[in-house]
């Protein structure tokens, strides 16, 4: 919902940062559509924010290319006052309160809606008058989602919004989000490495690790992408023999591998013939074994 | 300047831009008016009482010219100036404030408190002799170079001071901001070096004899127009610095 043309929101080609002798994003293409919810995903340092960074204008690519709403955001004013982006370890002004954030966003965000600010701050418990400082993880994360929904701004982004919120405030969130893009379109990019709690959410997923896009696909076409299949060794190795395998486990004679690619009636039948036991790899599963399987990714949230 | 459009979002004119910084440096007022004026009110109970206890001593605190405490504040107002980048820079960049504005807006701002403060103590010295130095003896206003010339001294030198203690933290940080902490050092170390450069050029050309005759020469006038040249210089060095400067993540 540009000014001048109904493309893209975000369109990135070649995008590449590096930080000395790392690379924080290598050559990253990527296109965001009006009004969808998008989902960044991936693992700690993965990427997510340094992308998130630069299509907000707040960092400088060393390399390709980066438009939102048509042209650079850095220092582009027009481009700027259609975004909204609270990261997740957002710096605020010396002796901020939460009143002072609430205070001062309706003077940048043409579209902030007062009543529902209003609305979340008593949803969400945010303690008004207490020094930012000493707010709790899930506070200040609460600060950020509803400067981030109450802006309505046509792109938003979400960095880590779940960090520290209890599942109440996780599911107020996500009710919220859904409920008012319903009624103000808008294009969403979410960061976040609790995938199973957006995997709901998300219309269209971007998969980041170490720099590099693994999956840039629709969120349905994801989830029905990767099957693991269960049985004996020997049997499981035949099945899958020529498939793209992600994923093996096992113990003893039992095996236990994920693939990727579509699974014909057929070959169902066939498995269950086999006495193969077929099962379907959520967004989250799918995600651990892209990106290695060492740490399950809610171990380095909790904190 | 003003554009509507289909998403139905209006970008204002520079002008609003501009004032909306300075609004947010304000929303939590404290930093810039509430601290620096508990300072003063602090500094000034301090030299009433001791004013006072001398008096009560039997001695004569009328004429002692040498108290510090009309810069109090000043120490304070340096911080703030680093916090103004350092931590109100990547919230506004948060809130979509393009650089520009931001530093423009900053700029604004300093230079508005600066006059506020300016015309503050030009008008706090005069009551101050207007009552017998506040009835007591006291020289918290009326000290140093303060008093010693006519009123608009004391407002050009305040306003100067000001803008330099202001500008010098701002500007400072944006280095940090922009190159992290190898620009604060090596701007720190071309300062050193450019000093110890004319200090080699006097003396080349034996001019030291001459300098100590300048500066002796030197007017309260003369010497704060050097200060606020400088706190300008910062001005615009913060604005080019600031123009690619990027938050820290």
């Amino acid at each position: 919902m540009s000014t001048h043309d109904t493309g893209p929101v975000v369109r990135a080609r070649g995008l590449t940062k590096t930080y000395g002798s790392f690379t924080a994003l290598d050559a990253v293409d990527l296109t965001f559509e009006a009004n969808r919810i998008y989902g960044l995903l991936g693992r700690n340092g993965a990427g997510k924010t340094t992308a998130m960074q630069l299509l907000t204008g707040q960092i400088f690519p060393d390399g390709g290319t980066v438009e939102v709403f048509g042209r650079t955001p850095a220092e582009h004013a027009d481009v700027l006052s259609r975004i909204c982006f609270i990261a997740e370890s957002q710096k605020y002004p010396d002796q901020f309160r939460p009143s002072h954030v609430f205070a001062s966003a309706p003077w940048f965000f043409p579209n902030w809606d007062e009543a529902l600010a209003a609305e979340l701050i008593a949803e969400f418990r945010v303690p008004l008058g207490r020094p930012i400082k000493k707010l709790s993880r899930g506070q200040l994360s609460a600060v950020g989602v509803i400067v981030g929904l109450a802006s309505r701004a046509p792109l938003t982004f979400f960095d880590e919004p779940y960090l520290g919120l209890d599942a109440v405030a996780r599911a107020t969130f996500y009710d919220r989000l859904l409920a008012d893009v319903a009624e103000h379109p808008r294009t969403i990019v979410l960061s976040t490495h609790l995938i199973d709690e957006v995997s709901n959410l998300i219309e269209h997923v971007v998969l980041v690790d170490r720099g590099r896009i693994l999956i840039d696909a629709d969120a349905e076409e994801v989830r029905g992408s990767a099957t693991t299949v269960v049985g004996t060794r020997g049997t499981v190795e035949a099945f899958v023999t020529g498939r793209d395998v992600i994923g093996r486990d096992g113990i003893g004679g039992l095996a236990s591998v994920t693939f990727t690619g579509p699974l014909h009636p057929t070959e169902r039948r066939e498995a269950r013939e086999l006495g193969l036991e077929l099962a379907p790899v959520s967004l989250q599963q799918l995600v651990v074994h892209l990106t290695g399987t060492e740490i399950p990714t809610e171990k380095e949230v909790v904190s | 300047m003003t554009t509507a459009t289909l998403d139905g979002i209006t970008v204002p004119p520079r002008s609003r831009r501009i004032w909306r910084v300075m609004r947010l440096h304000l929303a939590a007022p404290s930093v810039f008016l509430g601290i620096p004026w508990i300072i003063v009110g602090m500094a000034f109970f301090v030299s009433v009482a001791i004013a006072v206890l001398i008096a009560l001593n039997g001695g004569q605190a009328t004429g002692q010219r040498y108290s510090w405490a009309v810069l109090s504040p000043q120490w304070y107002l340096v911080v703030v100036g680093v916090q103004a980048v350092g931590l109100t820079f990547p919230f506004a960049l948060g809130f979509g404030v393009t650089r520009r504005d931001f530093w423009l807006g900053t700029a604004a701002l300093f230079t508005l408190l600066s006059l506020v403060n300016a015309a503050a103590y030009t008008i706090l010295l005069q009551v101050e002799r207007a009552t017998d130095h506040w009835w007591t003896g006291t020289h918290m206003f009326d000290s140093l170079w303060y008093g010693l010339g006519p009123w608009y001294h004391d407002f050009f030198s305040t306003f100067a001071l000001q803008m330099f203690v202001f500008f010098i933290g701002a500007a400072t940080t944006t280095l940090y901001m922009r190159w992290r902490v190898v620009g604060v050092i090596a701007a720190s170390a071309v300062v050193v070096v450019l000093l110890l450069a004319a200090a080699v050029v006097v003396t080349a050309v034996d001019g030291w004899s001459a300098l100590a005759d300048l500066l002796a020469t030197a007017t309260i006038p003369g010497i704060f127009t050097v200060v606020l040249a400088t706190a300008l210089l910062c001005a615009v060095g913060g604005y080019l610095v600031i123009r690619k400067a990027t938050p820290r993540s």
